[in-house]
Order: structure tokens, then sequence, then C-alpha cells
């Protein structure tokens, strides 16, 4: 069988891996040169990101990995859509990197990383259930291995969690593609085959089995409830970079893999019956993780575990779109998720900044008493963050995003999902500006010192905030990005 | 220079002034100096005004397309007619002479640069609304003068009685504005158009065929309900009665004379009590046809100007007694517009603005000096002050001939003109005609009753003892000019007449012999009621009396019982709903997602790698159930 293949649309997937590679022989060579491997880790990201770039603008189709014609199949799409999310997660790790220090981050740290955000660039372009599958999973094993690295035993823990929730999710996305090409005969997510495996009644049931038992499978990677259980130990007991990894690239990866999936669902759409158990789970999903994540974010004194509860409440928010199952719910969520991964990559940057790497201590809310005095820096871009995740102004473009992703399920009718949404919108600010409001005041005098190596840190909470600032004034950036 | 280049001038010159003399606030004397030279300037752009001024019925052209905002167009045009550019004038002059004033009146003050602003400001509002061409542009000149005129009265704000007045004011007339505002946005809806014309030419506007003017398409629609006409008029004129200080509104400007003798002055001279004659003016043709209007009007300022004379009688402030002469005064202006017919038209009321202006800067500016002299504005202080230079008698006498409308003075034929409107009004139309010149006729009495105290209470010949008044501080030179400029205007200012400026008819000898009649009584009435020895008491002889008079015929109660204390009852009830009824619902909400929290922890307390797994077979569980139930 011959692959039709075009190089420049594989390249944000295939650089990261060329940088491994030569991370790693590097490394064998000259292992004494301890800032090779962070600056052409930071030069494969880069790269990749310069290649996504065409990918956002482009207007025909951008297929390639095809199998020759009559019946040819493409299994990589660098759609404007893929392409924004590969950008997205491939800047998120960056931003990452930039997060473990230049000066602590070793080769496995750099290695672990590039195999993880090119499993994302390509999750989000696959077509096929077969790289699907697989880059699904190098997007995620990386990352339990960055958790437990060079750590406490309390990440140990952490990592043994999210491992164990990891195994689980790789077994039901095994099962739920199985199911997928028994239902259909065709071992790619095409909408035109899973059209015809609909008309048939039994095909039709074990279609829709398929894709609850993968969206069971991606909901552990989102971290949606009741598949949310790992996120709190994980995010809190891991290094602070990873955490911040975990909610921002991985995420974006996470959507992307969604998307993939539920994209074929647009043909069946208008037949008859609908796919009513794909919507079904997915409601469940967004009610449960919107409501939980809102009220147990609500209940939290410690930042992290603050965030990470808001990250569970997040995921109901990224998933509300596609409970459309249209193209633009598809577009919706990822912008939304692009949004929520800049702005809590900001908040990890700045917690990062106020506390230095020796993050474990003292990280409650009452440490940023009067923050925004004692480091106007830190606590502007934090609470700049915070407002673009409670979606209140000046923070616009959470509120935009808000916006964006309520439209796609009010137009196709779910109304009760869109009023929970509402309401946990408003207990979701009442989440954010209780951390915002202690921002304000008199610092204390028991505030923890400012750390002194965390330029990064600063760096990127600067730069995050900087693009949350510039897509507050001009929405349509983000939102035409997208679409 | 055209007279809309005047107009524009007129405008902008103090707003630049006000905008500079607050940059160079630390610096008073200059900022001063600064705010009194683009107010001299003002005064010769005005002069050239008046001789370039359009002649009457000469319309000037839009010079642009008007903005337009959903189904309303809006011009944003100034304009200049021959009255306007005669009231422009003096409003600048007053200006001015209150500037000049304020320099040496002020001079030891540490805000005198923030008070040459906000006079600056003042003016500015007052020519926006004497010059514009548009209800939007009248708008905001009306509200900045109701925010500069708090600011003048609460200058010395570190007084309780001044921070109170000005509050009185301010609130006053800002319920009054509710009125106005309701007005101006429903002729402008009416007429599609904030623009005066069009706002004119539709609600002037009586049916039989289309009406001649520049906008032809607004005319040649259905004419408007004269009730609706009448309604929207009323609103205005209620903003109006706020703003002039007129029945039922009248007792925020006694108290006012908390604020600087020199703001006293440009508040009641030119700018704000006269800014509502200067609109109803321009609305004049949609006014003589509204009815309701003109009734409310009339009755309002008969009240007025015979209450407020009566009240003048008895003061015994002489700052107090200036302030309620000047609602009587207004009250007099406007029911000149009540009571006049279409053929007469507005200048009569327009021409006492003029006269009312030049006198009464005059006298306010007169015992503003009589006051540094005897350390107080009481009648029992100001006893012989007079004696202080000649000027001052001079000034005083000739402010307050023409504050009794003797004749010839300016006062006397501006009085004259209003008499004789209101009587064809009575004899020629329908309208409050005949209680306005009942109210006229008894108030000529009354002021020539309170002129001639005030006059008597400062020359009174005290002895030796008491008269140790301080000569130290005499006016600067401008100052003297200043006063000496207005004291000859008081004089002659009626030969602006002979300019043509206002269109005015000749008046009848036999009303110049009535009234100079009833002068005479006013003021011999009080020369025999005048007391042995304290002026106070030619008409008020026990305590009890004078703090009545005093207090307004406690009119301050009132508005505290009728209507402050209703008002905050009111809020009192909305705030215990809001509390404990609204905000029952929002802690309800809050609690509840506190519980909804608490149990949810609750479920999640065992975080062990183990208990996840718990959760992963729960959500098993569920995906399966799903796949079941679609089983189907």
């Amino acid at each position: 069988m011959t692959l039709d293949i075009q190089w420049a649309l594989l390249l944000p997937a295939l650089l990261p891996v060329a940088a491994m590679v030569l991370v790693l022989l590097v490394d064998a060579v000259a292992p004494r040169t301890r800032l090779a491997a962070p600056v052409l880790g930071a030069l494969g990201l880069l790269g990749g990101a310069v290649a996504a770039v065409p990918g956002l603008v482009a207007t025909e189709p951008r297929l390639t990995l095809c199998t020759p014609a009559p019946d040819g199949r493409c299994m990589w799409d660098g759609s404007p859509l893929a392409s924004t999310l590969q950008l997205g997660a491939l800047l998120a790790t960056l931003a990452v990197l930039a997060l473990v220090s230049v000066r602590r981050v070793g080769v496995v740290e750099v290695v672990l990383l590039l195999a993880s955000v090119s499993g994302a660039a390509a999750v989000v372009a696959a077509r096929d259930l077969g790289t699907w599958l697989v880059t699904l999973e190098l997007a995620t094993l990386p990352v339990i291995a960055l958790v437990a690295w060079r750590e406490r035993r309390a990440a140990a823990h952490g990592a043994l969690t999210l491992l164990t929730t990891s195994l689980v999710s790789f077994g039901l996305l095994v099962l739920g593609t199985a199911l997928w090409v028994t239902a259909t005969g065709d071992p790619t997510l095409t909408g035109s085959s899973l059209a015809a495996a609909w008309e048939v009644s039994e095909q039709r049931t074990l279609a829709g089995l398929a894709t609850v038992v993968l969206l069971a499978g991606l909901a552990f990677k989102l971290s949606a409830v009741p598949f949310h259980a790992w996120t709190p130990t994980t995010l809190t007991s891991g290094p602070l970079p990873v955490s911040a990894l975990l909610a921002s690239a991985s995420k974006l990866a996470a959507v992307g893999a969604l998307v993939v999936v539920l994209a074929p669902y647009e043909s069946v759409l208008g037949g008859r019956p609908g796919p009513h158990v794909v919507v079904a789970a997915l409601v469940v999903l967004v009610v449960a993780s919107m409501l939980v994540g809102t009220v147990m974010a609500l209940r939290q004194t410690e930042v992290v575990r603050l965030l990470a509860w808001s990250t569970v409440a997040q995921a109901g928010w990224i998933l509300l779109p596609l409970t459309a199952l249209t193209v633009a719910g598809r577009q919706a969520a990822a912008a939304y998720a692009v949004v929520y991964a800049v702005a809590s990559l900001v908040a990890f940057a700045a917690v990062r900044a106020v506390h230095g790497w020796r993050v474990e201590d003292g990280r409650n809310l009452t440490a940023y008493r009067g923050l925004l005095r004692r480091d106007p820096v830190a606590g502007g871009t934090l609470a700049l963050a915070l407002l673009v995740l409670a979606g209140l102004p000046p923070g616009v473009i959470g509120l935009v995003a808000k916006v964006v992703a309520l439209r796609p399920a009010v137009s196709a009718g779910l109304w009760p999902v869109a009023v929970v949404a509402v309401v946990a919108a408003v207990l979701g600010i009442a989440v954010y500006v209780r951390w915002f409001a202690v921002l304000f005041g008199e610092p204390e005098t028991g505030a923890p010192a400012r750390p002194r190596r965390r330029r990064a840190s600063v760096a990127v909470a600067v730069v995050g905030a900087a693009v949350l600032v510039v897509t507050s004034v001009l929405p349509q950036l983000l939102v035409g990005l997208v679409s | 220079m055209s007279a809309l280049w005047v107009a524009q001038l007129l405008v902008g010159i103090p707003v630049l002034a006000a905008v500079v003399t607050l940059a160079l606030r630390r610096t008073p004397a200059l900022a001063a100096l600064v705010a009194t030279g683009a107010s001299l300037l003002s005064v010769v752009v005005a002069v050239v005004g008046m001789a370039v001024a359009p002649v009457r019925g000469e319309n000037l052209v839009l010079l642009r397309q008007p903005l337009r905002v959903g189904a309303i167009e809006m011009p944003f045009e100034l304009w200049s007619g021959p009255a306007t550019a005669a009231v422009a004038a003096v409003v600048g002059l007053v200006a001015a002479a209150v500037l000049v004033f304020t320099r040496w009146y002020l001079a030891d003050d540490d805000r005198l640069a923030q008070f040459a602003a906000t006079v600056s400001l003042f003016t500015a509002a007052m020519m926006l609304v004497v010059h514009a061409r548009d209800l939007v542009l009248t708008l905001v000149g009306w509200e900045v003068m109701g925010w500069c005129s708090y600011l003048l009265i609460g200058h010395w704000s570190r007084k309780e009685s001044a921070r109170r007045a000005a509050y009185k004011a301010f609130l006053v007339t800002r319920v009054a504005d509710i009125g106005f505002v309701l007005g101006v946005v429903g002729l402008s809806a009416g007429a599609g158009s904030t623009g005066l014309d069009r706002v004119v030419a539709f609600w002037s506007h009586t049916g039989g065929g289309c009406v001649d003017t520049v906008t032809q398409t607004a005319a040649c629609v259905a004419p408007p309900e004269p009730w609706l006409r009448s309604l929207l008029l009323s609103l205005l004129v209620i903003g109006v009665l706020g703003k002039s200080a007129q029945f039922p509104f009248q007792d925020w400007l006694p108290d006012a004379m908390e604020g600087p003798t020199p703001a006293s002055a440009l508040i009641h001279a030119a700018t704000m009590v006269a800014a509502g004659t200067v609109v109803l003016a321009q609305l004049f043709e949609v006014l003589v046809l509204a009815d309701g209007a003109r009734w409310l009007l009339g009755l309002s300022t008969a009240a007025t100007m015979v209450g407020a004379a009566v009240l003048a009688l008895g003061q015994s402030d002489l700052k107090r007694l200036l302030a309620w002469s000047t609602v009587s005064q207004v009250a007099i202006m406007l029911s000149a517009l009540a009571t006049a017919t279409a053929e007469i038209g507005p200048d009569p009321a327009l021409f006492h603005l003029w006269s009312h202006a030049i006198f009464k800067s005059l006298l306010f500016l007169t015992i503003g000096w009589l006051s540094v002299v005897a350390g107080s504005t009481l009648a029992r202080a100001l006893r012989g002050s007079v004696a202080v230079h000649q000027l001052a008698r001079v000034a005083w006498l000739f402010g307050l001939l023409a504050l009794a409308g003797a004749p010839f003075v300016v006062g006397g034929l501006s009085k004259e003109h209003v008499i004789s409107t209101a009587y064809e009004g009575a004899i020629g139309a329908g309208g409050p005609g005949v209680i306005v010149l009942a109210a006229l006729l008894v108030t000529v009495v009354l002021t020539a009753a309170y002129a001639t105290r005030a006059w008597l209470v400062v020359t009174a010949s005290v002895p030796e003892t008491e008269s140790a008044h301080d000569h130290a501080r005499m006016p600067s030179a401008p100052v003297l000019a200043a006063l000496a400029l207005l004291t000859v205007l008081s004089v002659v200012g009626g030969l602006v007449l002979l300019t043509g400026l206002f269109d005015i008819h000749g008046t009848s000898l036999w009303w110049m012999v009535l009234t100079v009649l009833l002068i005479v009584i006013g003021g011999g009435i009080t020369w025999l009621a005048r007391g042995n020895e304290d002026p106070r008491d030619s008409f008020v002889r026990t305590p009890r009396q004078r703090a009545l008079a005093d207090g307004g015929l406690g009119f301050d109660t009132a508005y505290r019982r009728g209507v402050a204390e209703p008002v905050l009852g009111l809020a009192r009830v909305v705030a215990f709903l809001d509390r404990e009824v609204v905000d029952g619902y929002v802690r309800g909400a809050a609690a509840s997602a506190g519980i909804a929290g608490w149990l949810t922890e609750r479920g999640h307390r065992r975080e062990a790698a183990s208990g996840g797994v718990a959760l992963v077979a729960l959500g098993l569980l569920v995906a399966a159930g799903t796949a079941v139930l679609a089983w189907r």
C-alpha cells in the first residue's frame, strides 16, 4: 500500500520528535552540556509551532497520509481547528518548559515533554483510530513519568493515581475503538461510514455504545465528572509545572481527540433516530462536571487544589458546546479550551512566581493577601487570569468564550443544559472572586518572601497575560481563528 | 466675523479659560488673572457679536448634515439672533465684572483658582444655553450650570451651612430637572429631531397647510395634539421653575447666599436663574400655543413675585433681601413669557433679563464691598456702611432705583414693558394675564418698599462709636471701574432699545404714571414704617416674625417634611425589601451552594490512589448503563 504524504503538514508533530532524538543524541555524545537539552527542546517546540501557523489561515483542505483512490481515506487532517489546538499545545508546553526552570531541567524532563507534545500535536490531526489511539497515549503516558520523576513520595502517590486512571482509560479507549471498527467496519473516523452504519439498527446501537465508551475513556483525560477523581490528587502532589502541563497542553490534546471522535456525528445529526445516546452521555458529563467542580472549588483554600477543581468545572464548559454535535460546537469547544489553557497557565505561572519552586508550602489563599501591592506583576497577571476564568470584564475573552460555548448548545435546543451552565457560571464567579478579592487589601507581615529565581515564571505569566489582554480587546482574533 | 463664529467663540473661550485656570491652580493669582483676561476678551467678542448679529427674520443656514441617532437627528448647531446677541453680551459683561471683583474679594482664598475656573465654566454653560440651536446642547449647558452652581455655592465647603446650601440647591433643582429632561425628550421625540428649528416648527404647527419654514418636511405632517404640547411644555416649565427658584422651588435661592458674594452675583444676575427665561424664549412659539403651560407659569410666577417681595421686606440680612428680590424679579421676567401674545413675542422678558442682569450684579457687587467693610451682611452691621466711599453710595442708589423700577433707568423701562405685555395679554388673549397683571402691580409697590428699606439701612446715620469701619481694604481700581461701568449701564442701559436688538413695542405713558405713583406709595410706606433706631424693624417687629421671614415662611421644613422624609421613608422600605426579601434568595443560593459543596466534599474525602478506582468503577457503571439503556 502506498501512502500519499505531504511532510509539511506533519511537521508540527514531527519537529518535536526530531528535537527529542537530537536531545538524546547530544546527551549520548556530550553528557555535560546542560543547556543543550532545554535549548534544543525549545527550538523543537518553537519550530513545531511555526509549522502549525500556516494551517490557521488555510482555506483549502489540508489532508495527507491518504490511501489511493477510489475509496481513499486520509489519516491526517491539518485543518485550522487542528492547527489551532496544535499551536496551543506546543506553546503551552514551551511555557511549561520555561516554568520547569532551565537550571533544574534535565534531559529526561525535556524528552518526556517533547514526547507528550508530539502525541498531542498528532492526536488532534489524526483521522484513523490507530494513529488516534497511539498518539493519545503518547500524549498521556509521559506525563505520568513527569509527575513521579525526581519528586517526593506524595508525587509518587499522585503519579500512581494518574497511572491507575490512565490504565482504565486506555482499556476503555481500546474497547471503544474495537467496538467502533466492529460497528462501522472502517478503521477511520469518517462521517460517511458512520452514516452507513447508522442505517442499520444493530450497527447503530453498537456505534452508540462505542462512542459512549470512547467518551468515558476521554473523560478521564479531560477530568470530567465522574472520571475526575485523579485530578485534585495529582495536580496538588506533582510538581507545579507538570500540573500546569496537565491543565493546559494535556487538556488541549484531550479536546482535540474528542473533537476527532465526535466529528463524524455531524453526518447523522438529522438522521432518524438521531444520536441521542451520545448527546445524553455528553449532557451528563457537562452537568456533573460543572456543578461538582464549581461547588468543590468553592470550598478549597489551597490554591492549587482550587485550580484543580476549577479544571474539572472548566472541563464541563469545554464539553458544553460539543453537545450540539455541530461544527460550530467543535470550534467553540476548541476556542474555549485555548482560552482556558492560556488563563490557567498564567495562573499556575503566577503561583509559581509567588512561591518559587518549593511550591508545596503555604499555598493557602491567605498567603495571597495584598499580593497586588506586594508584587504587582504576579498579582496583576493572576488577577487577570482569574477574571478570565470567571468570565468577568475586563477579562472580556473569558466572557466571550463562555458566550461562544453557550451558543451551539442553545441553538441545538438544549435549554436545560444552558440553564445549568448559567448557574455554574454564577457560582464560578464566586469561586474566582474569592481568590481575586484576597489579592487586594493590606499585605500581611507573615507573607512568604518573594523567591529569587523566578524570571521565567514571571515571563510566562506576563506573556500569557498579554495574550489575554490582546484577545480581550480583539476577541475576533481567537473566535475567527477556529471558525 | 460672522454671527456663528461669535457664538462658537463665546462658548469656546470660557471653556478654554476654565481648563487653563484649573491647570494653573498652583498659582492662584495668575490663574484668576487668566480667567479675567479671557472674560474681558469674551466681552469684546460679545460686543462685536451685537454688531454683526443677524437681523430679525434672517435664518442662519445649517452648516453640515445633522448627526442621525436612530430615528432622531441631532444637528448640534449653535446660532445667534438679535436678542440672543444682547443677552450674550450682558452675560459676558456680568461674568467679567464678577471675575474682576473676585480677584479682589477672594484674594486671600486658597482656592481662588478653582473658583475662577468654575465661574468660567459656568459662563460657558450659560453661553451654550443662550446660543444652543439644539435641545441636547441646551440640556448639556443646563446640567453643567446645575453642577457649577453646586460648586460655587459650596465653595466655602468648610462651613456646614455652605455645604447644606449647596446640597439643597442641587437637590431642589435636580428634582425639578426631571421635568425638564422629560420635556426635552418628549419634544425631540415628537419632532424627530433635537434641532430647535424642527422642534419649534413641529410643535407650533396648528394644521391648515404647510408652514413655510426652513423645515417644511416636519411642518407638513399632522399637527401635534394640543394636550400633548401643553403637557410637554408644562414639564419643561417645571424644570424652569426649579432652576429659576420659582414657587414651589423658591427656597434654595436665599440659602445659596452662603456662597461667596461674587458667586451670588453670577448666579442671580446673568446665569442660572435667568437660563429658564432664555430657554422658554427660544421655544416661545410653542409656549404661546400651550395654554396649560402658560397657566402653570403664570400662576407660579404671580404667586412667587408677590410672596418673594413680601419676604424681602422682612429680611434681617441684606444679602438675603437681594436674593428674595431676585426671586421676585425673575418671576416678573417669566410672567412676561406667560402672558405675551404671539405678536408681542418673548423680547420683553429678555429685555428684563438684560436690565436685571445689570442692576442685580451691581447690587450684589456693592453689597459684597460693603460687607467687607462691615464684616457682615446683616442689616444691623451694615448700617451706615455706605459712607465708606462715594461710589458705593451712588452705585447702591442707582441699583436700587433700577430694582424699584424708577422711570427711565434700565429696570424701570423693562418693567414698564413687562407690565404692558401683561396688560395686552390680559385684554387680548386668554391665559393668566389678569392675575399676572394684578400681581405685577402689587409687586411694584412692594419692590419700591423693600428697595427703600435697603437704602435706609445702609445710609442710616450711626453714632460715631459704632462706625469704626475698617478703611484699610479699599477695592482695587479695576473693581471700582467695573462698579462704575455697571452703575452707568444701570442708568443708560435702556439705550440698547435704540439698537433694535430687542423687538419691543412702545409703552403707554399712562402706565408709566401709574407705576410712578405705585412706587411712591411703596417708598412712602417704608418711610412711614421705619423704626426709630434699628432699621431692621421697619416691618418685622417681633423675633417670631423675624424668624418666620428669615426662614422663608418655613419652606425648608416643608421640603423636609413633604419631600425629603417621604422619599427617605420609601428608600427605607425599598432597602428593607431588598435586604430581607431579594437578598433572601441570594443568601439562600449561597447557602445551598455551600451545602452542596460540603456534601460533595464528603464524597471526595478518600482521595487515595485506590480510592479513585471506586469512582472509576462508578464511571464504568454509568457508561455501561447508558449503553444498555440505548440497546433497544
